[in-house]
């Protein structure tokens, strides 16, 4: 990373540590929110920027891991026992979810996932008997590690940070090791990849398997941030939104999620000034952002980049910083 | 001494056409075997039915005596069969440097330890020594969807070479390159040749190309192997001159 970079991240690190400082209430539960809906695009990013993979049910993996904090912890379950649970059930069943992929591609794959997200909803909202059905799950108590409480809004929030700092940081080993230039590969040109050995079924399974699996522990903070979880949280309207979250941020930058996620999250609380407009503005600015710049935030920031002369970075090493 | 390719009887049909019929061929250790023919005489069939791209109707395929018919590509070239394409297949947004470590990396270690080790998985040098082979140095961090045609095709070829593989299959690597880059590239996979003692298959129209390449050539016409031997006696032939002319 080189030094610009650097100090990009750094600023934003420290950005992150002070704000809560400075917010009511509501802000820091926006943050926290943010610092949730980043990890799951963080895992959107590598199944579909990274692998080229595209998923429609992310949604569907942030509810499994929320209602299966929610239930396990109900249940007497330790959370963080059920925190694990919920990112290796996410795991296994994005797993199973990766075999469509095997046999179909882009917008074909989109709707096998959109399928999926429903089938998913559909259960959370009919199986009464686990689920509770459209009455969800209330009074979903936040945890508390050697004495430290969550159970406040700005504890939870460094407890949402800290889960966000190490799940990066384990995305962003998995992208710069051979796994991730693997992943790229099945993006660009999967019939070369089998040819130079590559196991691109395995891989594919892989992708999809890790991706969910971020989305699942997620959900296992988006369960104890909300307190109450029901169906409708989890429906396509959730996957449309991490969908956008990695594309307006930078589809296949190491940090579009980040950017992606604070952008989905933050621009329609301000422009609630606008009233009633508020969906309709917001709606023109992914239009326009779309229209011009498909490769996202990030995309202009390297265009910008390289017009005032600097080299393009490769996808593998963008995953090492903004200001490549 | 064990063949290194035994190809026997192999058929391939699609639907009512039979785009391979009956071919039988070996490839020894240490040559370069042409295959010439003309457009439509089923050579890409052919290699694609060796590599495991698409599944032979009947016959076999040995690879060191090991039968692999219907082995998927990724098994075979863990077996240490490699290829070009006759349309470009590099990474483009790969660097050229990460093009090639990603053609090696899947023969180092396993699953494990490709995630937990090195990002080069301690390829890095091999690259390099690579790119210095095939005259890229310059280019070895640039995005390989930049570089020139010719320059993706020696990228192309490299990447075939990366995992010192026993058997490399090139189809149609003169296509499309101009002569300056063409004499490079002929060169380069001679130099190769000698210093690695590796074995080629090649399937080439450029006529120049492969008789100053091969040792060996067979001829394919409508699916069959209509003549064998040596480049000069393959040019003087005249089955094959009837086939390349017409009737």
């Amino acid at each position: 990373m080189n030094r610009l970079g650097t100090f990009l991240v750094a600023a934003a690190a420290v950005f992150a540590v002070a704000v809560p400082f400075f917010l009511k209430p509501f802000g820091i539960y926006l943050i926290s929110m943010w610092a949730v809906l980043t990890i799951a695009a963080i895992g959107l990013n590598l199944t579909l920027g990274y692998a080229g993979q595209v998923s429609m049910a992310q949604g569907a993996f942030v509810g499994i891991g929320a209602y299966t904090v929610a239930l396990l912890t109900q249940a007497d379950v330790p959370y963080a026992a059920a925190f694990v649970a919920a990112g290796l059930f996410c795991f296994a069943v994005g797993w199973v979810l990766g075999y469509p992929a095997l046999r179909v591609q882009h917008h074909y794959l989109a709707f096998v996932t959109l399928a999926f997200n429903t089938l998913v909803f559909l259960v959370l909202r009919n199986e009464e008997w686990l689920t509770n059905g459209i009455y969800g799950i209330n009074s979903i108590a936040r945890p508390a590690f050697f004495g430290w409480s969550t159970g406040k809004a700005l504890d939870f929030y460094f407890f949402c940070l800290g889960a966000l700092t190490v799940l990066s940081l384990a995305t962003w080993w998995i992208l710069r090791s051979p796994w991730g230039r693997a992943f790229v590969a099945l993006r660009e040109n999967p019939v070369r990849a089998l040819s130079l050995g590559l196991d691109t079924r395995r891989y594919t399974l892989i992708a999809f398997a890790i991706g969910s699996s971020l989305a699942g522990l997620a959900g296992a903070l988006y369960a104890p941030l909300v307190q109450y979880i029901e169906p409708n949280s989890f429906g396509l309207g959730m996957s449309f939104n991490l969908l956008l979250m990695v594309i307006v941020g930078g589809s296949g930058y190491f940090f579009g999620p980040f950017l992606g996620a604070l952008v989905a999250v933050l621009l329609p609380e301000w422009m609630r000034i606008t009233e009633g407009y508020y969906l309709i503005v917001y709606a023109m600015f992914v239009m326009v952002m779309m229209a011009f710049c498909p490769s996202g935030l990030l995309g202009l920031v390297e265009r910008a980049l390289k017009a005032v002369g600097r080299r393009t970075p490769s996808p593998i090493l963008r995953s090492e910083g903004v200001g490549q | 001494m064990t063949p290194v390719l035994q190809v026997s009887n192999l058929r391939k049909s699609f639907g009512g056409i039979t785009a391979v019929s009956d071919v039988s061929f070996e490839v020894r250790d240490g040559e370069i075997l042409g295959i010439i023919g003309p457009n439509g005489s089923g050579k890409s069939t052919l290699f694609n039915c060796v590599l495991g791209q698409l599944t032979p109707s009947a016959g076999e395929v040995r690879v060191d005596g090991k039968p692999t018919t219907g082995m998927r590509p990724c098994d075979l070239n863990r077996l240490g069969v490699s290829r070009t394409f006759q349309l470009l297949q590099v990474f483009p947004q790969l660097s050229v440097r990460d093009n090639l470590i990603l053609a090696g990396q899947e023969h180092q270690g396993s699953m494990y330890s490709r995630l937990i080790g090195a990002a080069d998985a301690g390829l890095g040098a091999a690259a390099d020594q690579m790119i210095e082979f095939f005259r890229l140095s310059h280019l070895s961090e640039e995005q390989a969807g930049m570089l020139s045609y010719g320059q993706q095709k020696l990228l192309d070829a490299a990447m075939a070479f990366m995992a010192g593989p026993r058997l490399v299959l090139l189809d149609e690597p003169a296509g499309g390159v101009n002569l300056t880059m063409l004499g490079h590239l002929r060169e380069r996979l001679q130099a190769y040749h000698a210093e690695r003692k590796a074995t080629f298959v090649v399937i080439e129209h450029q006529m120049e190309f492969v008789m100053a390449l091969c040792t060996r050539v067979l001829v394919l016409a409508e699916g069959r192997i209509i003549a064998e031997g040596a480049p000069q006696e393959i040019r003087r032939n005249p089955i094959v001159i009837e086939a390349y002319l017409g009737h």
